[in-house]
């Protein structure tokens, strides 16, 4: 101020300088690099505090989980095709190879489904004059095995027997990698026939269609499967239906599971249960003489408030439940049948129905023997092991029960009837849920496949799946894994990316990583055919890729339910601004609005500098011109 | 044929001896379920209803793992977690000692404390028994709608020694004094029933008559011999036992000392429509305490009849007193040691009633009658004691009842006589125990702890770790009033996130366990061996009971006790972020003024503004005002001149104001 007033008031200075627009010192630069070093070091502070408000995130393979998405899969099958007895000559059977080839393709058509043999498949000819067969022809079963000795050593080879003779055409399907057919066929014929087994049955399992669909699996995201078999007694005051459940574990159930174990890990659990009636009713008809359900009325059939078919403990919590359950009509509803929509009634009383699980109902009619036993009063359960049967009375209506009752009421036997379901009758409940089962894996139960060319004769399993449907089953198994594995790390990368402050942890970034390492492997074993080095051993070759295809679906399941993921989703940017913009907002304000006005002063300043400074110089001129 | 008699002896003896094994085999390897309800009259005008429902399972090496009665859920249950024993209550309401009994065996094993509580022992080895325990508890609790889970942190459960179970290392304790017990945890404890609630006893329990009573618990019980360190296989057995209190409606049918009549429809509003009929065995009992009978042998006495213990029990069943409406099926004479007179178990089978004869059993009182029950050895009793928010002390003070001291070997009269109580206890860490501090006063005189504490184990609780732990096996002289035991301790402070809902509320201390090994809570039957077909009598009788090697002894449980804690205000840290942030921004906000501030510039340029304003008052006032504050004398602005100011100042009022009158209305909608 001094400054200004000392150099207005010099005696050498022009009249015509005005404080307000000139000034003669250069503004100083002080308070601007200091109000402007504290603004920069504001924001280069910022990427600092951007860093400490950061969430971890383990580093994904973003790229590699989408594109696992469109690989695709594709099985490579050897044939084989071995005539025995017949007199080819060399050149025929090459020629026949190529018919064989021609009408395969013809049949394959086009579109290649996931899970199906790949295109570029061979089918090799041997002929075998020499051999010379006995009768063991004429029993399908001994033949089968006389085959599965023969044809051991070539590996896991689908292959067609020719044998000719006398006999009528016959073409079956044996139990496990090869079917034979038998008679004088014509060699274009012959072509055709083989053509179809190899493509119709051993690639496509049967299906008319052939598509296969490995869009459902009743298999968990573990790769388990609890087979849980109730049996409801809708009302035990009438009778208690009991079943030898050990015996039938034993039975039919431990070789189905050991038969399956490439696919999944099955366990068996079993449970009665009572009072459990139905939540519909059901009319009696006349001409029937039975009480009728009908089809339509099967989703109210299931009673959920009354039916405790609940989860098992021992299963995990990804681990898919099979319920199978045989329902015990009371006596005042017996016997109990399911009508079709057409009017018929059903053949085997059972249904599947999506309400809890997968759950199959079978309803069991009461055509069955009954056991009267001699029981004392007080002693109903003595009746479950005792030996000494009465008589055995067939129930055909529930009228005839009631007379029984009665009877039953003279003699003072208790009001229970604690009954056994047969052998036979659970044998024939076992088959049916077999089929079922099949059902559910999506494939048929018929005994004879009718194809193009001929009908083809399918022999069952022991353990209800026959090795090529193994093959069949695993092939799709590993393909509806590894799409289940792509589009659930797909759907992971796309839900990381899309939320960019989740919080993602290491397991998570580890399981990823296993998870696509084992849909490789799965991949790479798949495409060589792996199974070629494990041959001999029926049915192993199937785990080389089934059992890591599972493990990469098991993993990318582990790894898109991280509880890590469900818990701590989400740290809100809101938060971290509340937390911050009590201090941050108020400074920022002062910070730019400090920077701003000593700019704009420095600038006035300046100008006003200047325009002293060109007075001056004008004065300067004049004075010396 | 003849067989000369001594070959025939001999065939006979060889046919016993192998045939009866397997006849005995045979009636082992089955499932069985039973069901059993107690009634019982209560001293203060109420009545204990206990259910009792029982099923077995074969065990697994010799039968398989498919069951027909067996819940399968409980099954599987025992064997992913190999349970050796578990026992699981819901309670609500508190056991009355002093009215209801103390000393028979359904107060020592089921009166239990408020909320839940569950204790496992686990056949593993002692690494892994933590591990079980978690997946049990979270199984548990989505088994029975309850929030067990809650005692998998490991500041819930503790490991006790010996104070409470005689299992070392593979016993783990908790309880959750807070949780509120209903119908959803009583549902899937009927689903594991075969009739569940649709037939047999189970549907007496309509829910609102159970819920309504003074005190119910609901409880599971499971041993199992299935792992290889049993010594015995026997399976393993389910014990469902529901224990009721109920005031009986009031049909008043004289004067108020009359004890009220009932029946079965009046306590539950229902009848007994037959039994399960999966149900082996099926009986309700009616028990007369001991107590009331020697009360009513002694009223028989003054009015002259002649008494006859036989002869009495057996027509008890309606007398000048009281009377039943049914005639039992049996009666049962049960002694227990710390009574002259036994008590009498009327049982009535339940298999001959139907829906068309249904069974209603009642009971009227015909004169008025008073009676006590058995009580323990000594009453305990916890409180809190001293104030405040930092420290506190808990103290168990332990009364004599009115014991016949018989029972005991020992002879009272003598010096060396001693009662032994042992006291467990678990704190959680928050509440800090110094357990140096523990003071034992026997009839309100200190001791010192050498002469009472016979053993002790203490394992102090690790903040947010592991809850403190202790177990105490006092001496105490047998002729004493009172015993006490206090402990300091001092409240801890949790961390923020730790709080429950609802703080303010305190926290809870779980109930510590009293018990008197020398005393057995035992009935004895005699010359009765049907007993051991009946599970709740065998139960009583505790001979069949496997699970302990001993017999049960007299157990009591104290009060929850409800400890304020120092809450904080839980929007605190949001306060104080703002509150320091904003200090801190006005500190730096001030500094950087300062700091490019020119002080006569600034001067200047207000001087020369002062000149321009029109003078007005309040302008006048405040550089006068802010003359003062800078210290110099007030010059008067010089020349008036008119400005446009105001009509600016206008503009800029009716600006901020629209302004905010668009916010308002846009952010309301």
């Amino acid at each position: 101020m001094e400054s200004t007033a000392t150099i207005s008031e010099s005696p050498d200075t022009f009249s015509s300088f005005d404080p307000n627009t000139m000034r003669t010192t250069k503004p100083g630069l002080k308070r601007l690099i200091l109000t402007f070093s504290i603004l920069i070091s504001f924001f280069l502070g910022l990427p600092f505090l951007l860093k400490s408000v950061e969430i971890y995130r383990a580093p994904l393979p973003f790229h590699e989980m989408d594109s696992i998405e469109s690989t695709h899969l594709s099985f490579p099958c050897k044939f084989q095709v071995m005539l025995l007895g017949l007199d080819y000559a060399t050149e025929t059977s090459s020629k026949l190879g190529f018919s064989i080839q021609e009408s395969m393709k013809k049949l394959t058509g086009t579109s290649s489904v996931c899970g199906s043999c790949s295109e570029n498949y061979t089918v090799s000819i041997t002929i075998d004059s020499s051999e010379t067969l006995d009768d063991s022809v004429k029993n399908d079963h001994v033949f089968d095995e006389l085959l599965k000795g023969k044809l051991e050593g070539s590996g896991n080879v689908y292959s067609v027997v020719v044998v000719s003779s006398d006999e009528e055409i016959r073409a079956v399907v044996g139990r496990f990698r090869h079917a034979w057919i038998i008679g004088r066929v014509s060699e274009v014929d012959l072509a055709g026939m083989i053509a179809e087994i190899l493509v119709k049955i051993f690639v496509n399992g049967g299906k008319d269609d052939g598509a296969i669909h490995g869009e459902f699996m009743p298999v968990g995201a573990d790769g388990r499967v609890v087979l849980s078999f109730s049996l409801l007694n809708a009302n035990p005051e009438h009778w208690i239906y009991d079943w030898d459940f050990k015996n039938v574990d034993e039975m039919f159930l431990t070789p189905l599971v050991k038969a399956l174990y490439p696919i999944a890990n099955v366990s068996v659990e079993s449970q009665v249960l009572y009072h459990t009636p139905k939540s519909y009713f059901s009319y009696w008809d006349d001409k029937l003489e039975s009480y009728i359900f009908n089809t339509k009325d099967l989703p109210f059939f299931v009673n959920s408030n009354e039916w405790h078919l609940d989860t098992s403990i021992s299963a995990g919590g990804r681990s898919k439940i099979l319920h199978f359950v045989v329902y015990v009509p009371s006596a005042d509803e017996c016997p109990l049948l399911l009508q079709l929509p057409n009017g018929e009634t059903s053949g085997t009383n059972g249904f599947i129905s999506p309400v809890i699980h997968f759950a199959l109902f079978l309803i069991q009619a009461c055509y069955m023997c009954i056991i009267v036993l001699k029981m004392p009063n007080d002693f109903p359960f003595r009746s479950w092991y005792s030996a000494d049967v009465g008589r055995c009375y067939y129930m055909e209506s529930s009228k005839l029960f009631e007379r029984f009752r009665k009877s039953f009421q003279t003699y003072n036997f208790p009001s229970a009837l604690c009954l056994h379901i047969l052998k036979q009758d659970l044998k024939n409940i076992f088959e049916v849920f077999m089929g079922q089962f099949r059902q559910l894996f999506g494939l048929k139960s018929d005994s004879i496949f009718m194809g193009l060319s001929g009908s083809y004769k399918l022999l069952t399993s022991e353990s209800g799946f026959a090795d090529w449907e193994l093959d069949l089953l695993s092939r799709q198994h590993t393909c509806f894994n590894l799409g289940s594995c792509a589009t659930t790390l797909g759907s992971l990368s796309r839900l990381v990316q899309s939320l960019p402050r989740m919080i993602i942890m290491d397991e998570i970034g580890k399981e990823v990583k296993f998870s696509l390492e084992a849909a490789k492997l799965a991949h790479e074993n798949a495409s060589l055919g792996i199974y070629e080095a494990s041959a001999g051993v029926s049915s192993s070759f199937t785990q080389a890729f089934g059992l890591s295809s599972r493990q990469a679906r098991v993993l990318a399941e582990d790894a898109f339910y991280h509880p890590s993921i469900m818990s701590v989703s989400y740290y809100s940017f809101e938060h971290c601004f509340a937390v911050y913009s009590p201090f941050f907002l108020p400074v920022a304000v002062h910070v730019l609005l400090a920077a701003v006005r000593e700019l704009r002063r420095y600038k006035r300043e300046r100008a006003k500098y200047l325009a002293w400074k060109a007075k001056a110089n004008v004065a300067a001129q004049v004075q010396q011109s | 044929m003849l067989l000369p008699r001594q070959t025939r002896l001999a065939l006979f003896l060889l046919s016993n001896l192998f045939f009866i094994p397997i006849a005995f085999s045979l009636v082992e390897e089955q499932e069985q379920f039973t069901e059993e309800l107690l009634l019982k009259p209560l001293p203060d005008r109420k009545v204990l209803s206990h259910f009792h429902f029982q099923s077995r399972a074969p065990p697994t090496a010799s039968y398989g793992h498919h069951h027909r009665l067996f819940p399968k859920a409980i099954y599987h249950l025992v064997h992913k977690y190999r349970i050796r024993e578990m026992e699981l209550s819901f309670t609500q309401g508190r056991w009355n000692y002093e009215r209801w009994g103390g000393f028979d065996p359904i107060s020592s094993n089921n009166a239990k404390p408020p909320g839940v509580e569950l204790w496992a022992v686990f056949d593993v080895p002692e690494h892994l028994v933590d591990a079980y325990w978690k997946n049990l508890t979270h199984t548990l609790s989505g088994l029975f709608c309850a929030s067990i889970n809650f005692l998998e942190s490991s500041t819930t459960y503790a490991a006790p020694e010996w104070g409470f179970r005689p299992f070392t290392g593979s016993l783990r304790y908790g309880s959750l004094p807070r949780e509120a017990v209903c119908t959803e945890n009583l549902t899937p404890w009927l689903k594991l029933l075969p009739c569940r609630d649709k037939a047999g006893l189970s549907a007496l329990l309509e829910r609102p008559s159970i819920y309504k009573g003074f005190y119910h618990s609901q409880q599971l019980h499971l041993t199992s011999a299935e792992f290889k360190s049993a010594e015995l296989d026997s399976g393993i057995i389910l014990e469902q036992t529901l224990t009721v209190v109920l005031q009986p409606g009031t049909k008043r049918t004289g004067l108020a000392y009359f004890q009220p009549s009932w029946s079965i429809s009046s306590i539950f509003g229902k009848q007994i429509t037959g039994k399960c009929v999966l149900a082996k065995s099926s009986s309700v009992f009616l028990q007369i305490e001991s107590d009331a009978v020697s009360e009513l042998k002694n009223l028989w006495k003054e009015n002259g009849m002649s008494v006859k213990s036989n002869e009495m029990s057996k027509n008890l069943w309606s007398n000048p007193y009281f009377e039943l409406s049914i005639a039992p099926d049996r009666v049962r004479e049960a002694s227990s040691f710390n009574s002259d007179s036994s008590s009498i178990f009327y049982e009535f089978f339940i298999q001959k009633y139907s829906r068309s004869e249904s069974f209603d059993l009642g009971l009227t009182w015909k004169s008025p009658f008073v009676w006590s029950c058995p009580k323990a050895p000594l009453h305990a009793t916890r409180f809190l004691m001293g104030s405040g928010n930092e420290r506190g002390s808990v103290a168990i003070t332990l009364r004599t009842t009115e014991l016949n001291w018989r029972l005991m070997d020992a002879d009272i009269s003598e010096e060396t006589c001693k009662l032994r109580v042992d006291i467990f206890q678990m704190v959680p860490w928050y509440v800090k125990v110094y357990y140096h501090t523990l003071l034992v006063f026997v009839d309100e005189k200190p001791q010192a702890l050498i002469d009472v504490v016979e053993r002790m184990h203490v394992s102090p609780s690790e903040d947010k770790v592991s809850p403190g732990l202790m177990e105490l096996a006092l001496k105490l002289p047998c002729r004493l009033n009172s015993a006490a035991l206090t402990i300091e301790f001092s409240k801890g402070f949790l961390h923020i996130d730790e709080y429950p809902p609802d703080a303010n509320q305190g926290f809870d201390i779980p109930s510590a366990v009293i018990s008197f090994p020398s005393f057995k809570t035992r009935l004895h039957f005699p010359n009765d061996d049907s007993v051991s077909y009946l599970p709740l009598l065998s139960k009583l009788q505790a001979s069949t009971f496997v699970c302990m090697q001993e017999r049960s002894p007299v157990l009591s449980y104290t009060e929850v006790l409800l400890v304020p804690l120092t809450t904080p205000d839980f929007s605190m840290p949001y306060n104080v972020i703002t509150i320091t942030c904003t200090v801190f921004a006005l500190y730096f906000g001030s500094l950087l003024n300062v700091l490019r501030r020119r002080v006569g510039e600034e001067e200047r340029i207000l001087k020369k503004k002062a000149a321009n304003k029109k003078t007005n008052r309040i302008s006048i006032l405040l550089s006068k005002f802010f003359a003062k504050l800078r210290g110099r004398p007030w010059e008067p602005p010089e020349s008036p001149v008119s400005s446009l100011s105001s009509p600016k100042l206008l503009l800029k009022v009716i600006v901020v104001a629209a302004v905010a009158a668009g916010w308002q209305y846009y952010s309301s909608k």
